[in-house]
């Protein structure tokens, strides 16, 4: 029979985030509903949808962040042992930047405009630890030249007299001075070029064997998913949709969002059909009962407006759809 | 950075000469014959003789262009001519009643600061909570009660009804109090409304959620990263309502009898003493340019990123 639950929860996860839902507390709502993955040590979890399906939001949540006039109504994220959604501002502020990292989709605003970039290396420094101003210097300039800049330039500099690249290096420093577990990747090459964009990711790779840190890559942008990460969550309406091993999710994807996703790429090895199949509706209109992608989902049912649960398919790929169980029975019965 | 003020100053130079051509003219046109004042026409008998004398003395039987000239060229060497009245050089009124203005707006600028900065800070904190709307209902008191009407009623329940603090003259810092809050109260909640609106647009920058993303204090953050910002707008509004600032400046000191410029001002018009009018507009005008010159120049310090960009151009 079909299990209810998400597989991959393997021994040595990093990040575990259970049944979190996040609502608008006004209007109540629902921005995140039931959300449900883990990253383990040393993995890349992508995390891909599209605008405004909840993956910056989780990201937020995941930083102890979210906004006063947001609701985290269940559930609960833990990061080894401690959770965040219980613990005191002044606990999240000494994990925040030196056990989970943040970097920006907007490598220009990363840095506050008006302060030099050493400054607020000497600034992070000196909040999770108690060095001189000196000493601090000292540990910004080794992390810069870490992230092959010229360090004593940049640390000099004013954030805009950097160049695009330049400052997600920047970034990427400032992020990982304090070995941090967990790096949350905000879509970082948005704003890049192409080329600087893979170097970004490159050296992200790279950092992350030599730190063993794990990183939660949020993009929209799937072939960086399909590239770099290991494990991959779709998002729609706040929800995961679809969540496996990428390998997994690529070579048989179940859910109609992901099956369109994937099919919307352009492929190199493939001959182009005339057209290249596009999403019905709407984007990011969703249904408010049931299974979210209800309203723009080409095989939609009766039993879509019933909430759908996860359902695994193989101890690495699990989905919510009502097709799967649909087409298992109808599988079951042409048998 | 040089290139920039010498720019600004250029720009000084002209709107001076536009302000004192403007100064000018607008004395001419104005109703009344001040050598009817002089001559006191209300209490004497004046002859014809004596109007034309008085007049060939003070050149107003020439044309306009060239009594403008004369004017001009002795405003170069700071001679703004002599009082009708007290007969002394304009520049040396005006240098006298300078100070005592000056302490009055000092000590008002000082209390507009001690309620400006802590109600935006606190109001922007707390939005829409209690302190957000105290803030709202003492801007709309401060926007629409006129300040002599406020200065008469801090008078009475200061002065007259508690007794606590004298109503009018100058010397001791109690004497400053009532004058200096009357002058700064109504700018100063109105400025803490623009502090907060500017702050609440600076917290909500990406920079600012990065910052806290890498665990910076929260005191930090909004003192650091993101008061500069939302000082800018309020800087810009307090140098463009400088004007109104001086004018209420004139009301109070009527109103607590401060010998300052605005009542040598009042006393001029009067009097129609031209020259002391000219004088003092002049004056407030430089002020006025000057200060916004500085508002100017503080923005490149405040926000480097202007200043590059300037200097590039």
């Amino acid at each position: 029979m079909i299990e209810n639950n998400t597989p991959a929860t393997c021994e040595n996860n990093l990040l575990v985030v259970e049944n979190l839902s996040v609502i608008i507390r006004n209007s109540r709502e629902k921005l995140i509903r039931n959300l449900h993955f883990s990253i383990s040590q040393g993995e890349i979890f992508g995390l891909v949808g599209e605008s405004g399906s909840g993956k910056s939001l989780t990201a937020t949540v995941i930083l102890g962040m979210i906004s006063k006039s947001l609701e985290v109504t269940s559930g609960s994220v833990k990061l080894g042992q401690s959770e965040i959604t219980s613990l005191s501002e002044r606990e999240l502020r000494n994990i925040r930047g030196k056990e989970i990292a943040y970097l920006s989709q907007n490598y220009q605003s990363f840095f506050t405009p008006f302060i030099k970039v050493g400054q607020q290396f000497i600034e992070i420094i000196r909040c999770h630890t108690d060095i001189s101003r000196k000493e601090a210097k000292k540990v910004a300039i080794h992390w810069l030249n870490k992230v092959h800049l010229p360090a004593e330039r940049v640390f000099n500099s004013f954030p805009d007299e950097l160049s695009g690249g330049q400052l997600q290096r920047a970034s990427i420093a400032s992020a990982i001075m304090f070995q941090p577990r967990l790096i949350i990747a905000d879509e970082p090459t948005t704003a890049l070029d192409v080329l600087t964009g893979e170097r970004i990711l490159d050296l992200l790779s790279e950092l992350k064997e030599e730190l063993n840190c794990s990183i939660l890559l949020i993009s929209h942008d799937l072939k960086h998913i399909i590239n770099r990460t290991q494990t991959v969550g779709v998002m729609y309406g706040g929800q995961i949709v679809e969540i496996g091993k990428t390998s997994a999710v690529l070579s048989n994807p179940i859910h109609p969002y992901t099956n369109l996703l994937l099919q919307s790429r352009l492929r190199l090895n493939k001959h182009i059909q005339h057209e290249l199949p596009t999403m019905l509706g709407e984007p990011g209109s969703m249904a408010e009962e049931g299974c979210p992608f209800s309203k723009r989902c080409p095989s939609v049912m009766k039993s879509c407006s019933n909430i759908v649960p996860m359902s695994s398919l193989g101890s690495h790929h699990s989905a919510a759809c009502h097709l799967m169980n649909a087409e298992r029975e109808e599988r079951y019965v042409t048998r | 950075m040089l290139t920039i003020i010498k720019n600004r100053v250029t720009q000084l130079v002209v709107v001076l000469f536009i302000l004192s051509l403007f100064t000018f003219t607008l004395m001419k046109m104005a109703p009344g014959d001040p050598v009817l004042t002089i001559l006191n026409a209300d209490e004497m008998v004046v002859t014809e003789e004596d109007q034309a004398e008085l007049r060939n003395k003070l050149g107003f039987d020439q044309p306009l262009y060239v009594q403008y000239g004369k004017w001009m060229f002795n405003l170069m060497q700071l001679d703004l001519g002599k009082s009708y009245m007290s007969g002394k050089p304009v520049i040396e009124e005006l240098l006298t009643r300078i100070p005592i203005t000056a302490e009055l707006t000092f000590f008002a600028m000082t209390i507009m600061l001690c309620i400006t900065v802590p109600l935006g800070v606190w109001s922007a904190i707390y939005v829409n909570k209690w302190p957000d709307q105290l803030s709202r209902i003492l801007a709309l008191i401060g926007a629409s009660i006129p300040n002599f009407w406020l200065g008469l009623i801090l008078i009475y329940l200061f002065a007259f009804k508690l007794g606590v603090l004298p109503s009018s003259g100058i010397g001791s810092y109690s004497q400053i109090i009532l004058p200096a809050f009357t002058l700064g109260f109504t700018f100063a909640v109105v400025y803490a409304r623009l502090l907060r609106a500017g702050l609440l647009q600076s917290l909500s920058e990406d920079y600012i959620y990065a910052a806290r993303a890498r665990g910076v204090k929260e005191w930090r953050i909004l003192w650091l990263h993101a008061f500069r910002a939302a000082v800018l707008p309020v800087l810009t509004i307090f140098g463009l309502s400088l004007g109104s600032f001086l004018g209420g400046a004139v009301v109070v000191e009527i109103l607590f009898s401060w010998p300052g410029l605005g009542s040598l001002a009042v006393d001029a018009i009067f009097n129609r003493d031209y020259p002391v009018i000219q004088g003092y507009i002049l004056l407030t005008g430089v002020f006025v340019v000057l200060t916004n010159l500085l508002v100017d120049l503080s923005y490149y310090v405040i926000d480097p990123r202007m200043k590059r960009k300037e200097e590039a151009l």
